[in-house]
């Protein structure tokens, strides 16, 4: 198992409910992931969980055979080897497009360094912007310096937080793609967190639908929702409240 | 302890040891308010609080309204509006900030008196001899008069800050709403920046309580009047310890307050995407308005005061000893850099604790070393040398394993100061540093985290450059605070060390305030230097 | 982290320590030239008096003797809280005060040695010096009225009780009760005249206010000047200071005012000391024996006199030119110490009776 979570339980303080509520989950290398539900469900703790920002109550949690939290341990989440892409981006606004990037890579030379960020600039077609400040960049843009800044490490898991929620609706769509195409290409295993089902239906290998911090169902997004609203002419794009009618 | 704190050992244990290290000395008075009443106490308490404390509460009411009145009304004006001298007047109004306000209250008596240059104008060369009784500003008024004038500054540039960063959409909003200035003003610039008005004048309050200056000058008495007069008059120090811990018990009340008034809206911003205000460019009449109204508050607060103070030093020119003025100069710089300094690094530390550990306590026990600031100096400086004595007597073994032949070291060297400095002034450095982490939120650092920086790099290489506005004034506001100070630096420097303070407070208590007027022009200068550099370094700073 | 910053604090206290010293190597190394008695070279005085002819005259002792003296200023209770505690660490040798009354609370703590010369002895009269050899004045200030010279006459003058009559109503400035001055001089009628006379009197003087007190002892004077009223108590000394002024128009104040030495047909004028003694387990006691000699011969004594218009306490010295020309005048007779032993009382009668 690439991926393995078990029991997974958290509480915010002040809170008497579970955020988090018995949480156990695997995934497999490569597999892109999308956790699918309203806001308020748990989908964003339990995305800061995995990435060591909030620290569980229970649970034990291992990634390619390394124990990230058990009982007795838990890892920083600057050992964890996990890259995430923040729902506003968190560019340092006080760094060039390249420094944000060149801010991740691991101890290398500086011209392996300069190497890594002009790949992954390309991969996300960004070349050319590298001492751009983050404040010049279109929110498109933005976004993509975030996906590059992440990759950059190679993590061996790559978390997405509401990936799209800054962006015009036009620009999803044309993103959308052109992440999944990214994910493929660097063949990152990534999990990202939505409450639009196109977004999951459009991006995920595997969908996992949560309620309350509970596993509603986890299936294939055409198992799940059935064919892509976007794939039929006509049909008019919903999210997941409307579907399940909020 | 919480399962949270596992992850941030090592600011936590930094920062409880400062806030220790802090609210040390201070101990030593809160129990003196559980020691026994001596036989003095039933006197003061008959002949002294209930009329004092009424003075006090009087001067802090209206110095709190006036100085919200004026520095909002600057604050709203320089961040909403261009006008002629906009950018001028937009650090330089922070300048009265620069001028002590007992120096101020000598200054401003020294104009408006008898032999001062407007009686004196109007007797010889007018011919007029009016009403003396107009000229009289050594009452109630007259200090409030001089504490608005001079502590303003601090409710005009913690709200400006505000105003520029953070108002936009909510008053582009309500101006397609159709709404005119005025009602913008008070039904969205006020209550949004309630919270910066109340952080500016909390400030302004706790100055007020503590100062000695003004109300001793003017004759005024207040709360520290009477800590003065059981201490020195009485001789009962433990009775005046008491009264001071009375007073630190009015300063948690406040504090109180204000923690109700901001309820639970403490905003917090969670991106970075704060638009600047866009000016609005003032014409005709209203652009004259707006200039002549900073002009006119420029002039009376800092203007008039610094060209009396030049007169002076022309007049006094030859008569004071000049010789030494580079000394007392340097060392006020070097010891107003340094407690600055350090008391934003600690600010940082315990910032930073306190919003990356997520508990109520890691919350609340910074605002406690607030308590230095709200007690009179030299109540605090008593407090100091009890500890540091003590903190000698226990490192005798080791000043004698280095041969040294003193018993005490610690207690006579720069360093006691230094650490005075820190313990009372920590507050106004810890409330911008507070201000900052508030602002940059915690998303940038848990990217950091992310992309694999640990808690330190994390903080030197985005938390610290990303906080550049906010360390910068926070510096620069410990900086002219300390460079103005005078118990503590009295009582607490090594032998032979004068700073420019102490030479302006030693010739105004004599009655000398001609012959104070070159080293009171002296601490001007260099705070207004120091606040130039500010406004510079902020203008640079990438928004 | 935390090591970083434990070093960093660790580097900070030493340097800070290094400045501090430093003060003191430096003087060690010039008086070793100087006077090559290395142990015997320095002497600390705390001090509230600071004027800048106190300073002169410390650098003149220092050519004289080859003496460092190292010096802090600052209010006198303040200082006697400091050497207190400190304890038999102190590095304190010489308490300077302006007033008699910080010097007797001193001594009651039991913060003074005893100290005595035949120099001192010659050149202070007994009266000025405290009777265990405890304290010795300097110098001497006395409290005196002026007014205004159209306004009154000095035939209408004749004591401080005086001004408690009804003819004087609305028309008598003083300062405020916190001044160490006004509680000397009720300390002394309290003295003089028995705590109720003494309080009667504070009454009277508190019923004939011209105004609420309020500045130092100058406004006074330019209050009368002003014609907010006609009389003033003030000190001798800041009123020569106003005749020799810079600024031209308090000058042109003080020539119109009147100076005069109440109570010479009774109890004598109001007069305080400024003066010193020496710390008990003083390292530099000899050295701050040398000093207190210096500052009452005659030559200081002089110095004392004309730049800063007090009265010297050495016989051998005149006054100077503006003091001799107010005449010689009958003083106080009493002990001084009971200025400081009534002090507590004089403010509380302040409190009572509502002087400011």
């Amino acid at each position: 198992m690439f991926m393995d979570i078990k029991n997974l339980q958290f509480t915010y303080p002040k809170s008497t409910l579970n955020t988090v509520d018995n949480f156990s989950f695997t995934v497999e290398k490569g597999e892109v992931i999308s956790i699918l539900g309203r806001s308020g469900s748990g989908k964003s703790t339990l995305l800061r969980l995995i990435a060591g920002l909030e620290m569980p109550a229970g649970g034990a949690f291992s990634l390619n055979g390394k124990k990230m939290f058990c009982d007795k341990t838990f890892l920083q989440p600057e050992k964890r080897g996990i890259g995430m892409v923040f729902q506003d981006y968190a560019l340092f606004p006080h760094m060039s497009v390249e420094e944000n990037i060149l801010f991740g890579l691991p101890k290398m030379s500086r011209k392996d360094k300069k190497k890594r960020a002009q790949e992954v600039l390309e991969l996300v077609e960004l070349i050319g912007f590298e001492k751009r400040y983050p404040h010049q960049l279109s929110g498109g843009q933005q976004q993509r310096v975030a996906l590059a800044r992440a990759l950059a490490p190679e993590p061996e898991l790559l978390l997405l937080d509401e990936p799209f929620s800054n962006l015009d609706t036009d620009l999803q769509v044309k993103i959308r793609g052109d992440l999944r195409r990214i994910l493929k290409k660097a063949k990152t295993t990534a999990i990202f967190v939505t409450h639009n089902q196109n977004d999951a239906h459009a991006l995920a290998d595997r969908i996992v639908k949560i309620k309350d911090g509970k596993i509603e169902k986890i299936g294939r997004p055409c198992d799940l929702l059935g064919v892509s609203p976007t794939e039929i002419p006509g049909m008019v794009e919903i999210t997941y409240e409307e579907l399940i009618g909020v | 302890m919480n399962k949270h704190l596992a992850n941030v050992n090592g600011w936590t244990i930094g920062a409880v040891l400062i806030i220790i290290l802090l609210f040390l000395p201070n101990v030593s008075i809160v129990t003196g308010v559980f020691s026994p009443a001596s036989e003095n106490w039933t006197h003061i308490k008959e002949f002294m609080l209930l009329n004092y404390i009424k003075s006090s509460l009087t001067l802090v009411f209206f110095t709190a309204l006036f100085t919200i009145a004026i520095g909002l009304s600057l604050a709203w004006l320089i961040a909403q509006y261009d006008f002629p001298l906009r950018n001028f007047m937009k650090w330089a109004l922070i300048l009265p900030l620069s001028i002590p306000p007992f120096i101020g209250a000598y200054t401003y008596h020294g104009i408006i008196n008898y032999t001062g240059v407007i009686q004196k104008t109007l007797r010889n060369h007018f011919d007029v001899t009016p009403n003396p009784a107009y000229f009289d500003i050594m009452n109630v008024p007259g200090a409030i008069f001089i504490y608005t004038l001079f502590l303003y500054p601090y409710v005009y540039m913690i709200t400006r800050i505000f105003l520029s960063h953070q108002s936009a959409s909510l008053i582009e909003s309500a101006r397609t709403l159709g709404k005119g200035p005025l009602e913008i003003f008070f039904r969205v610039v006020i209550p949004i920046s309630r919270v910066s008005i109340i952080g500016g004048a909390s400030l302004v309050v706790l100055e007020v309580l503590n100062d000695y200056g003004v109300v001793k000058y003017f004759g005024i008495q207040t709360f520290s009047t009477a800590i003065f007069q059981t201490w020195f008059g009485l001789g009962d120090l433990d009775a005046a310890i008491k009264l001071a811990a009375s007073l630190m018990g009015i300063v948690i009340f406040i504090l109180v307050i204000e923690r109700l008034l901001r309820g639970g809206k403490q905003f917090s911003y969670s991106t970075t995407k704060v638009r600047p205000l866009p000016l609005v460019r003032l014409k005709g009449r209203k652009a004259v308005f707006a200039t002549l109204y900073t002009l006119v508050i420029f002039s009376v607060a800092f203007l008039i005061p610094i060209l009396q103070l030049i007169d002076w030093v022309i007049l006094t020119f030859g008569k004071v000893p000049m010789h030494d003025v580079l000394f007392y100069t340097k060392n006020s710089v070097i010891v107003a850099g340094l407690g600055a300094f350090l008391i934003i690094v600690f600010s940082l530390v315990v910032g930073n604790f306190s919003r990356v550990v997520n508990h109520k306590f890691a919350k609340i026990l910074p605002k406690l070393t607030v308590l230095g600031y709200s007690i009179p100096g030299v109540v605090v400086a008593v407090a100091v040398i009890t500890t540091f004595i003590a903190l000698d007597r226990f490192l005798a073994p080791v000043y004698q394993y280095f041969g040294m032949d003193s018993e005490l070291v610690l207690s006579v060297s720069l360093f006691m100061l230094i650490s005075a400095y820190v313990i009372r002034f920590f507050a106004i450095g810890y409330n911008s540093i507070e201000s900052g982490f508030d602002k940059i939120g915690t998303d940038f650092r848990d990217a950091s985290r992310m992309l694999g920086a640990n808690s330190l790099r994390t903080f030197f290489k985005i938390d610290v450059p990303m906080m550049k506005g906010a360390i910068i004034s926070g510096f620069i506001l410990v900086f002219v605070d300390i460079l103005k100070e005078i118990p503590l630096t009295l009582i607490l420097r090594p032998f032979n060390y004068d700073t420019l303070a102490t030479k302006a407070f030693q010739y105004a208590s004599d009655e000398k305030i001609m012959e104070a007027s070159q080293a009171s022009l002296l601490i001007v200068g260099v705070s207004t230097i120091a606040i130039f550099v500010f406004h510079k370094l902020l203008r640079e700073e990438p928004k | 982290m935390k090591k970083s910053l434990i070093l960093l604090v660790v580097a900070l206290m030493l340097v800070l320590a290094a400045c501090g010293s430093t003060t003191k190597k430096e003087s060690g190394a010039d008086k070793d030239a100087v006077a090559k008695k290395p142990e015997k070279s320095e002497v600390n005085l705390y001090t509230s008096r600071h004027y800048d002819v106190d300073n002169e005259l410390y650098k003149k002792f220092e050519q004289e003797t080859g003496i460092k003296v190292n010096v802090i200023k600052d209010e006198a209770d303040v200082l006697i809280e400091r050497i207190k505690r400190e304890g038999t660490a102190t590095k304190a040798d010489l308490l300077l005060t302006a007033d008699v009354g910080r010097l007797y609370r001193a001594k009651e703590e039991g913060l003074l040695q005893t100290v005595s010369s035949d120099i001192l002895s010659k050149q202070i009269p007994e009266k000025l010096r405290d009777v265990d050899d405890m304290w010795v004045g300097l110098t001497k200030r006395a409290r005196i009225l002026v007014y205004n010279k159209d306004k009154v006459k000095p035939e209408e003058l004749s004591t401080y009780e005086a001004l408690t009559e009804d003819q004087w109503k609305n028309r008598v400035l003083v300062r405020s009760s916190e001044s160490v001055y006004n509680q000397s001089l009720l300390a002394s009628f309290i003295e003089i005249n028995g705590e109720e006379k003494a309080k009667e009197w504070a009454q009277g003087i508190v019923n004939n206010f011209a105004q609420n007190p309020e500045g130092g002892d100058r406004d006074q004077a330019k209050a009368i000047a002003a014609g907010i009223g006609d009389i003033a108590i003030m000190n001798s000394y800041y009123f020569g200071q106003m005749l020799n002024s810079q600024e031209p128009e308090e000058v042109k104040v003080a020539e119109n005012l009147g100076v005069f030495f109440p109570n010479q047909e009774t109890t004598g004028t109001h007069v305080n000391i400024s003066g010193a003694g020496v710390i008990k387990g003083s390292k530099n006691a000899d050295n701050a024996l040398k000093l207190l000699e210096f500052l009452t011969g005659e030559e200081a004594q002089g110095e004392f006199a004309s730049a800063n218009y007090e009265f010297p306490v050495n016989h051998n010295v005149a006054p100077s030119e503006l003091l001799k020309s107010w005449g010689e005048f009958k003083e106080q007779d009493i002990p001084l110490s009971t200025l400081g032993e009534n002090n507590a009382k004089a403010i509380m009668i302040f409190n009572e009776v509502g002087w400011k």
